[in-house]
């Protein structure tokens, strides 16, 4: 077949599979709305799937549902939601698989984001063909930058790394201009995608804020000891210490820092420091330090949202499923406004609108979100959000980070 | 002085990877079972440690009183029931081995499902002696150096049992040979079993004594199943004290290596020495020719 001959073909079926349900939709009310993901429920991934993603999910879909369902307003009737999901394993060439079943063979009416930053960025291209507007909530990457404008119905829900890390950048440029320390920064990371470009972000934007970073050293993700990387930061007096670290660094970093004793005025920890259990680790002790990604736990709606989320699985939410939950809620309130489920209407009505949602406004920019939280701060025991720092419920920087007591 | 304080961590990352592979090593060089659901009770031990602080507000080695009673009684029911028909109807070690490695790895896919289920697929972590000991001018985490300890004396008692004890005595010869130990009169069912059980029991207690320092999940097993059996392949099959060095080898050299040379490469050291010792001695480090 040469390429002419399929582009027709697929023109044909496409048509062919779109058009009927055209004039039905026309003819009566949809029972039910039915939305589709694929997501990693088996591997390596498939905890933070499930604690950020999945289960921000059912709870969205049981609040939706117990409220009646999505107002269509064109047929002035609320519509219940349906899911229709699947386990990519976390291999990008099953997502992308699955993926195609939901859209050509499952027909949902909308497809949900599936989980990690490559994998987002796998489903775009396929969502974007087929003209799904989806919100990718788990996807950090300088990538976004150069390849979102290409797939128009693909949205960004996170901050990405050169707004957070250029958010941190700034925060410590402030507090050098106000005297407080002298800008020497030391910085690590794991040798994997989020924590290279971030720190590559992070030292674009120290240089051009006039900071000093003393230290910048990678260790392989999964080590097994690192004090000796702390010992060696520790050795260059930083006034700052800035991890770009995935969860289990995350923990050891915090603990062997303890264990040598050292003490920067200012400390930033990335993935996973704003779990649940990272303060039942750590308690009073995570007073003070910086985190990556945090959410607003007394922003509007969170009540409601924390209290549902622990009825219905008996544990605490973390920040991440709050940014997931919000990425519904602004489908949600997209499709609520244009009335029905017209694709290319909702993805206008996203790149376009303005929601509130549980993790604060949500505007975006080039499909990206305009200023989505990206560095919070442990205070009191609590999570609370610092930047942007003009953003509605943006709190003062807690400075020195308390010792280590 | 970081040098030295790097090596004496390296120490303590190696008395811990021998720690969890002790149990593998008599599971494998007794038994000769090929357990590749050892590291789930390597993460039940863990989790076990990690409820006695969190929910019951006690120290979390007392959960060992609770985890290794009945990952000895597991893994010798496991022995008695699954294992041994098993063995029964093997012609000969390779088919057991192969079918040996099915079973367990369906084991590691059950136990793996009903720790997700029941525990969820957070990260875990507790905070049990996080401070610093001072050792001649350089500091080591107290609860590495628990385990640490907790790694040599499990270990000479190890030792001692099998050197010592006529129970001892009859596990070696099972060791050397089964066929001949029944013959001069060693119950090899009945022996094996127990230290199948026993392979079991020390992987709870280095879950224990490691979940003291790290953070966890219900997914985490498989990671030290694999830890263990490289340092079992390193120290060769059914070496006790073997088992203890080549850990303390693989972290000293995993330590001073990523120091001097990067600290991205600790994983790709650990691997390049598994590989050497591969090439240059595959019966295992600590086995004589």
């Amino acid at each position: 077949m040469d390429r002419r001959t399929f582009v027709k073909g697929s023109a044909a079926v496409v048509g062919a599979t779109t058009l009927p349900q055209r004039v039905y939709a026309q003819a009566a009310a949809p029972d039910k709305l039915r939305f589709g993901y694929a997501i990693t429920q088996s591997g390596p991934l498939a905890p933070g799937a499930n604690s950020t993603t999945i289960s921000a999910y059912q709870l969205w879909q049981k609040r939706v549902n117990d409220a009646g369902g999505i107002t269509l307003k064109k047929y002035n009737k609320k519509v219940p939601i349906e899911f229709v999901s699947y386990d990519d394993q976390g291999k990008p060439d099953e997502l992308l698989k699955l993926t195609e079943r939901l859209i050509q063979q499952d027909k949902v009416d909308m497809v949900l984001s599936p989980y990690a930053s490559h994998m987002n960025l796998a489903s775009a291209p396929i969502i974007n063909k087929a003209e799904y507007p989806v919100i990718m909530t788990t996807a950090t990457t300088n990538k976004t930058y150069e390849l979102g404008p290409r797939w128009p119905y693909a949205f960004w829900n996170i901050a990405q790394p050169r707004a957070s890390s250029g958010a941190l950048s700034k925060a410590l440029a402030d507090l050098k201009k106000q005297g407080k320390i002298k800008g020497r920064v030391a910085t690590v990371h794991p040798t994997v995608e989020y924590g290279v470009e971030n720190n590559e972000a992070f030292l674009a934007a120290a240089k051009t804020d006039g900071l000093e970073v003393v230290f910048s050293k990678s260790y392989a993700l999964g080590a097994a000891d690192l004090q000796p990387l702390i010992r060696e930061a520790m050795a260059t007096d930083p006034d700052a210490f800035i991890a770009f670290s995935y969860p289990p660094d995350t923990f050891m970093l915090t603990e062997q820092m303890q264990i040598v004793g050292f003490n920067p005025q200012v400390m930033y920890v990335a993935i996973g420091g704003v779990f649940p259990t990272y303060k039942g680790k750590f308690g009073n002790k995570v007073d003070g330090i910086l985190v990556y990604g945090p959410a607003d736990m007394s922003g509007p709606g969170m009540d409601e949202f924390a209290k549902a989320h622990q009825a219905m699985f008996n544990r605490p939410y973390e920040a991440g499923a709050v940014n997931v939950y919000s990425g519904l809620q602004v489908t949600q309130q997209a499709i609520e406004t244009v009335g029905e489920i017209d694709r290319k209407k909702i993805r206008d009505a996203i790149a376009s609108g303005t929601f509130s949602t549980v993790w604060g406004e949500i505007k975006y920019l080039n499909q990206i979100n305009a200023n989505p939280w990206a560095v919070g701060q442990w205070q009191n025991g609590e999570l609370v959000c610092l930047f942007p720092a003009d953003k509605a419920g943006a709190k003062p920087m807690l400075f020195p980070k308390p010792k280590w007591s | 002085m970081i040098l030295f304080e790097v090596f004496l961590g390296g120490l303590l990352l190696g008395g811990t990877y021998g720690l969890i592979a002790l149990g593998l090593n008599l599971q494998y060089g007794v038994a000769r079972i090929l357990n590749l659901s050892y590291g789930e009770f390597f993460m039940g031990g863990a989790f076990t440690a990690f409820f006695t602080i969190t929910l019951w507000k006690l120290n979390p080695l007392l959960g060992g009183f609770v985890s290794l009673p009945i990952a000895f009684a597991v893994n010798w029911l496991m022995y008695q029931v699954l294992m041994i028909p098993l063995i029964r109807r093997a012609p000969d070690q390779d088919v057991l081995d192969a079918d040996v490695v099915l079973v367990t790895f369906g084991l590691f896919f059950v136990m793996q499902g009903l720790a997700l289920v029941g525990w969820g697929g957070d990260l875990h972590g507790y905070s049990y002696l996080s401070t610093g000991v001072p050792v001649l001018g350089a500091t080591v985490a107290a609860n590495r150096l628990l385990a640490f300890l907790g790694a040599c004396v499990l270990a000479s008692a190890l030792f001692l049992v099998l050197r010592r004890t006529r129970f001892g005595g009859a596990l070696r010869a099972i060791t050397i040979d089964p066929v001949a130990a029944s013959l001069v009169g060693v119950d090899v069912r009945k022996y094996s079993a127990l230290a199948f059980a026993a392979g079991g029991a020390l992987a709870a207690a280095s879950g224990m004594l490691v979940s003291t320092f790290i953070s966890f999940t219900a997914t985490i097993g498989v990671e030290y199943t694999l830890k263990a059996l490289i340092v079992v392949i390193m120290a060769g099959v059914g070496r006790v004290t073997g088992t203890l060095a080549a850990g303390l080898v693989l972290g000293v050299v995993e330590a001073v290596g990523g120091y001097l040379l990067d600290p991205a490469l600790t994983i790709a050291i650990n691997f390049g020495l598994f590989m050497l010792v591969l090439l240059l001695r595959p019966t295992g480090l600590f086995t004589r020719a």
